[in-house]
């Protein structure tokens, strides 16, 4: 392990002592303080900024001439009316639940592949690295051929006669958030065999031992000993992979920008249009304050789960 | 010998995934070698059938004044994040503060914030302190993200230092800063070398707030010059794949090399309450 000391098993704790004398834990605020302006100068005052902007009226000529007008909950009002935002409400939720199931299926059955010694696996483990390791701005440009009608997929089906003509992954009204959501799954894959690997590794091998003389199959020890066993770290990656996943913007953005026509836009990428192609910024606002809404519960669960357990 | 078969054998079955997740990474490569003509074969070549340098020569000029900006901004952003980072790590470990567990709870918020929420005031924050199109904007944008991350995977490590070893030194009349320059900062260089890899790629791979806060092109780096290419009316995809790639370098070395202190940082940052 290259982080001997760092790396405790999932789930577990360790207790760490303090120092115990008294004068140093003034000092210690001088330690700690730049963080944690720095957290709140630009984390949460830009985040209570935008709520207060979601409650104005902020176009680019209320914004310049600085008289916005409070318009109380308007904003959401008209968002929620919005036949676009409903749409991207949905789109948000499928990407999400569909993008977790496989992105967390691939990651699990990789983790257990892994976890055996077998020649050239450290090699392999790393390039499983590389669609997080790849800037996202390289990974969405490939997805926008890989998709495109004339790209690659169009490209193997014509030419093995699956199909007469080319299916519009990207260009049609149904199908581009799916096309999205395949790009995030592979995008998403790395996370969740890191974190489902490291924790099968701290499942202790005799486990599966004694499982074995018992005589269980494959599918017994999965369901019998793994999933008990790594519960904790399956609740920590469904989870944080939720978070990360909900609040997806650049993918998107790259590959479909939305479009076309609003077809295939996530809560992120509807805000940031509505903000920087409409100058809307109140009512991009107050998409967000509904997309955080939905981050901070499932934060609030996260950790009420993780508690939970311990 | 039968034994040593058999790892073989798992090998070949680890192979088939990890083919399936570096297509897309070969395809790039490859598509630089070709004319768009050729990327758009049907069948798609599984090979470049006449291989060119041209347009990776092409596309290095293009991106060449991009790369200054990349540089300043990665690095601009390494040195604030471990300037702010290390300390609080440091303080958040070793000290019992009162604000300490509020502190760490809202690095971990800031963390998983979605980008567009702190984005879109913070423009309009800069924008009144006309910073939108200046290289600090973009620093400070990504370090909303880049300290938190760093801050978590740091403060696991020091977790680990033996606070005998501080309090030895600190009897001995060591200053607090002392113990943190030549004791802390040494034993938990691993840890910085993880957390300055993560922060580099993080901030080299950035688009979001390069692309919301550097509207000027002499200013924005390659990721948003490699969009530019995409923005443009008709893409040149052998020109952009081959960017791509050039841009994709210097990670994926890293990546290759340090695979094994990516994997830890990542989980430091998700396990640690």
């Amino acid at each position: 392990m290259f982080f001997p000391l760092g790396i405790t098993s999932p789930g577990g704790r360790e207790r760490s002592s303090s120092f115990s004398m008294k004068t140093t834990s003034h000092v210690g605020y001088f330690f700690i303080v730049p963080a944690l302006v720095y957290v709140l100068f630009f984390g949460v005052y830009p985040l209570i900024y935008n709520f207060i902007l979601s409650l104005k009226e902020v176009t680019l000529i209320t914004y310049m001439s600085g008289t916005s007008p409070w318009v109380g909950l308007a904003n959401y009002w008209q968002t929620i009316k919005d036949v676009v935002f409903q749409r991207t409400f949905t789109n948000t939720l499928l990407f999400t639940s569909l993008s977790l199931a496989f992105q967390f299926l691939i990651g699990f059955f990789l983790a257990i592949l892994f976890n055996r010694s077998f020649p050239l696996k450290g090699l392999l483990q790393s390039l499983i690295m590389i669609p997080w390791v790849l800037p996202i701005i390289v990974s969405g440009s490939f997805f926008r051929w890989f998709f495109s009608d004339r790209g690659m997929v169009n490209g193997f089906l014509l030419a093995w006669d699956f199909i007469d003509k080319p299916i519009p992954w990207i260009t049609s009204q149904k199908l581009p958030i799916f096309a999205v959501t395949l790009a995030n799954i592979w995008l998403g894959i790395p996370f969740n065999f890191v974190l489902l690997y490291t924790g099968l590794r701290a499942i202790p091998i005799e486990l599966f031992e004694s499982a074995d003389i018992d005589g269980a199959n494959w599918w017994q020890r999965i369901a019998f000993i793994t999933f008990p066993v790594l519960r904790p770290v399956i609740i920590t990656t469904l989870t944080l992979g939720c978070i990360f996943t909900v609040k997806v913007f650049d993918l998107v953005w790259i590959i479909t920008q939305g479009g076309p026509g609003d077809v295939s836009h996530l809560l992120s990428t509807l805000s940031y249009s509505w903000a920087f192609n409409k100058f809307h910024f109140g009512r991009a606002s107050s998409v967000l304050v509904i997309m955080l809404s939905l981050v901070v519960s499932l934060t609030v669960l996260l950790n009420s789960i993780r508690s939970e357990g311990e | 010998m039968k034994g040593r078969m058999k790892q073989w054998k798992w090998t070949l079955v680890a192979l088939i995934p990890t083919v399936i997740i570096v297509f897309p990474l070969y395809f790039i490569a490859i598509g630089g070698f070709q004319t768009v003509a050729e990327i758009f074969h049907r069948p798609p070549y599984w090979f470049p059938p006449r291989p060119s340098w041209q347009f990776y020569g092409d596309a290095l000029v293009t991106l060449l004044p991009y790369l200054k900006n990349s540089l300043i901004m990665a690095l601009g952003n390494l040195a604030l994040t471990l300037l702010v980072a290390l300390p609080s790590a440091f303080a958040l470990a070793k000290f019992r503060l009162k604000i300490g567990k509020s502190t760490f709870f809202l690095l971990a918020f800031t963390q998983m914030l979605p980008a567009t929420a702190v984005i879109i005031p913070l423009f309009l924050i800069f924008n009144r302190f006309r910073l939108i199109n200046n290289y600090l904007s973009a620093i400070l944008g990504i370090a909303v993200f880049t300290i938190p991350f760093a801050t978590i995977i740091l403060r696991a490590y020091m977790q680990a230092i033996p606070t005998g070893l501080l309090e030895a030194a600190f009897i001995d009349g060591a200053s607090l800063f002392r113990v943190f320059r030549s004791i802390v900062i040494p034993l938990a260089s691993p840890a910085i070398a993880t957390a300055g890899i993560l922060t580099l790629i993080m901030a080299w791979g950035d688009f979001i707030v390069s692309l919301s806060f550097l509207k000027d092109r002499t200013l924005q780096p390659m990721s948003i010059g490699l969009y530019n290419f995409i923005g443009q009316y008709g893409v040149q995809w052998n020109k952009l794949m081959a960017g791509s790639m050039i841009f994709a370098v210097p990670p994926l070395i890293v990546a290759l090399l340090a695979g094994k202190s990516i994997v830890a940082g990542l989980t430091a940052g998700a396990f640690k309450e």
